[in-house]
């Protein structure tokens, strides 16, 4: 209702993304370029996903059952890529410290690879946001508004907002996490997320019930705040040992 | 350097010109949009735009009922005008170029961006106003657009405005002409934008393009081309000189032995060496649209001349280093055009700036303007896809080394991305039957994820 509200359930959506992009990402050109990239392969990931899926929707049956397939193939299938992820990041790091060495200036930083890894995940999560909470807005810019019987003490909107957030924090520390599991081998790290992931998603599979959306947001915050909590323990610890590795302040 | 400070990393500074590059093309995409979705909303029921003859529509002029045969036939028929016509145009441009009536070229230039903002502009005030029912009257509305007028044509036709000024009326004049496009029926539109980066591709490539001809006479010559192109500021603003031209001309930096030109580095020298550094790369598209006054059947050929300028680095696709054509401060080198490479550092900022015709712009928000008539997603693929294209037009211009097109990658991309979005997504959400004011559910399909 309006364009106020409108602009509001964007805000809660994307307000923290947006933060972060101007506090850290939009200063370092090289940061938005790859916010850009991984949107676009997200989106693409989505787009292959949908193509495959397109020839068995839609579902006929009430029961849970192909709704978790799905969820569990696009799981799958966007961990999946994650590693693809690493592998071109490895090599872009290479070449990254190639060009600084030639024109003399320091290597990447531990922060700087933390903030490509960063970067990375916000892509990923705002290209989420867009597509499973902003395409709907649409309608909430004009004078009206939406209830789910499924849910119904708050408006359509809202739900959707309030979930893309959970989903906006869990992508962007995801891949933090991820890429810090790979550099290191560590094993917990690199499959803590791809449950995480899926957890989530199944967990949005209670909102089908009747009154499923208050189960099931409260935990899909929880698993927010889980990764949220294991992504600051790992860049404490990375950024102390590196602190006393160097004997230097960063 | 100072001690206490973190040394600046390599991450701040690469990438730097093609971000300052996306991010006009952005805004002007997002205006665009913003347009269409306002100005089409409001005016459902109404007829919005008149129902215009252009020279895009001058063949066929598409109606609902046609079949789809007809209607693709009609479109064919419009864009292969539309191309004539630019072809022509362009051909005079070189014709006028190579006589060296740079002067007349500047003053049409000014001319045409007179027409676009005052007419143009003043229309879709109109509109605006119109539909949301500002109280102004004729008196203040014709004195506004008159100044905001004048400062465009001031800023674009002459060079001692701010920079930002400069690129926000270049920004505002794309953007005039891309809502005008997306004005086009559906048909013409997608037909004329598939035809318009085939031309781009022939024009710039082949070697009777017109294209191609006036970018190797400017080189020769060591000339600007007069045209109205968007200019990203530079990484460094140092030493440029003050010339009386239209465009704001970089003095280049050192120049670098023709052989070790892959692998030559930037340079840790503090001071640049101006030296002359002509376009090497650039590929100009003039946009041609001919508009019909209000009401009147005047047809005002406006010749929006597009270009693009590249340079490419070795070393990674992010710096791309812009040639401007300059004022020879040094005599020492005599080096032939093709030899003269600027050279650009990562970081260092050595300044370099990359240019984009106004014309690829355009074409690119009308894409994209065209996307937002159907469904936000679309357009956000769109965008992606263009900016992917944008992106991937650079990088092979740093391998290619030579003139080339920005239109077909990005258009083509784009135009791939779009039918793929809306049958594609998921049907598993219940289709909402309620309606919402008048802006038109699209509380489509989703997936519950």
């Amino acid at each position: 209702m309006t364009v106020a509200a409108g602009i509001g359930y964007t805000l809660l959506a994307l307000g923290p993304s947006l933060s972060l992009f101007i506090a850290v990402i939009a200063k370092k050109p090289f940061l938005i370029l790859t916010l850009l990239s991984s949107t676009l392969v997200w989106l693409i990931s989505l787009i292959v996903l949908s193509g495959l899926w397109r020839a068995f929707l839609p579902f006929k049956t009430a029961s849970l059952w192909p709704y978790a397939l799905i969820i569990l193939t696009s799981v799958a299938f966007q961990e999946a890529l994650r590693p693809l992820f690493w592998r071109i990041y490895k090599r872009l790091e290479d070449m990254l410290d190639a060009v600084a060495d030639r024109v003399s200036k320091p290597r990447l930083f531990i922060t700087d690879k933390m903030q490509i890894a960063l970067a990375g995940g916000m892509g990923h999560g705002v290209a989420h946001a867009v597509f499973f909470c902003l395409s709907l807005l649409t309608p909430s810019f004009g004078p009206g508004t939406y209830y789910m019987e499924k849910c119904s003490q708050m408006s359509f909107f809202l739900v959707s907002a309030i979930i893309a957030l959970a989903f906006v924090t869990i992508h962007t520390l995801s891949m933090v996490i991820a890429f810090n599991g790979y550099a290191e081998g560590n094993k917990v790290d690199q499959y803590i997320v791809p449950v995480i992931h899926l957890i989530a998603a199944m967990l949005t599979l209670i909102n089908l019930a009747h009154g499923g959306c208050i189960i099931s947001i409260p935990l899909l915050y929880g698993m927010a705040v889980v990764t949220l909590g294991h992504c600051g323990k790992m860049v404490w610890t990375k950024l102390a040992e590196n602190r006393s590795r160097q004997g230097s302040s960063y | 350097m100072d001690q206490n400070r973190k040394p600046r990393s390599i991450l701040e500074t690469l990438g730097e010109e093609l971000v300052r590059i996306i991010t006009p093309v952005s805004i002007c995409m997002l205006l665009v949009v913003i347009l269409v979705t306002v100005l089409n909303t409001h005016s459902e029921g109404s007829s919005i735009g008149p129902s215009f003859t252009t020279i895009a529509t001058i063949a066929y002029s598409e109606s609902s009922s046609d079949s789809i045969w007809d209607k693709l036939k009609g479109a064919l028929l419009n864009s292969l005008v539309f191309v004539a016509v630019i072809t022509v145009v362009t051909f005079l441009l070189v014709l006028l170029f190579y006589f060296r009536c740079t002067k007349f070229l500047k003053y049409y230039m000014g001319f045409s961006s007179f027409l676009v903002l005052g007419f143009m502009g003043g229309e879709i005030a109109l509109f605006l106003i119109r539909d949301f029912g500002f109280p102004v009257d004729c008196v203040t509305f014709v004195i506004i657009l008159f100044n905001f007028t004048v400062v465009g044509v001031f800023a674009v036709f002459m060079s001692k405005m701010a920079i930002f000024v400069t690129q926000a009326y270049l920004v505002v004049i794309g953007m005039l002409v891309a809502y005008w496009f997306t004005l086009l029926p559906e048909w013409t539109t997608w037909v004329l934008l598939v035809a318009m980066a085939l031309y781009d591709l022939a024009a710039v490539l082949l070697p009777g393009g017109p294209l191609k001809l006036l970018v190797e006479l400017a080189i020769s010559r060591d000339e600007d081309i007069p045209a109205l192109v968007y200019e990203a500021r530079p990484v460094i603003n140092s030493d440029s000189s003050p010339t009386g031209d239209v465009l704001q001309r970089r003095v280049w930096t050192e120049r670098r032995n023709t052989g070790s030109a892959l692998d030559e580095n930037s340079d840790a020298r503090p001071n640049f060496n101006p030296n002359t550094s002509p376009v090497t790369n650039s590929n100009t598209t003039p946009g041609t649209y001919l508009s019909v006054g209000s009401g009147e059947n005047e047809i005002n050929l406006v010749n929006a001349e597009e270009g693009q300028v590249f340079r490419g680095d070795s070393e990674l696709a992010a710096p791309l280093i812009q040639h401007r054509i300059n004022v020879r401060m040094n005599s020492e080198e005599d080096a032939s055009p093709s030899e003269n490479f600027a050279l650009e550092g990562i970081g260092l900022g050595s300044s370099g700036a990359i240019k984009l015709g106004l014309g690829d712009f355009i074409f690119y928000s009308v894409l994209v303007g065209r996307a937002a008539m159907y469904d936000f997603m679309t357009v956000y693929a769109c965008y992606l896809a263009i900016i992917a294209g944008l992106g991937a037009t650079l990088i092979l211009l740093a391998f290619c080394r030579k003139a080339l097109p920005a239109l077909p990658v990005s258009i083509m991309l784009g135009c791939k991305s779009m039918p793929s979005l809306p049958p594609g997504m998921a049907k598993t959400w219940p289709k909402p039957e309620l309606k919402l004011g008048h802006t038109g559910p699209n509380c489509k399909d989703l997936r519950p994820a």
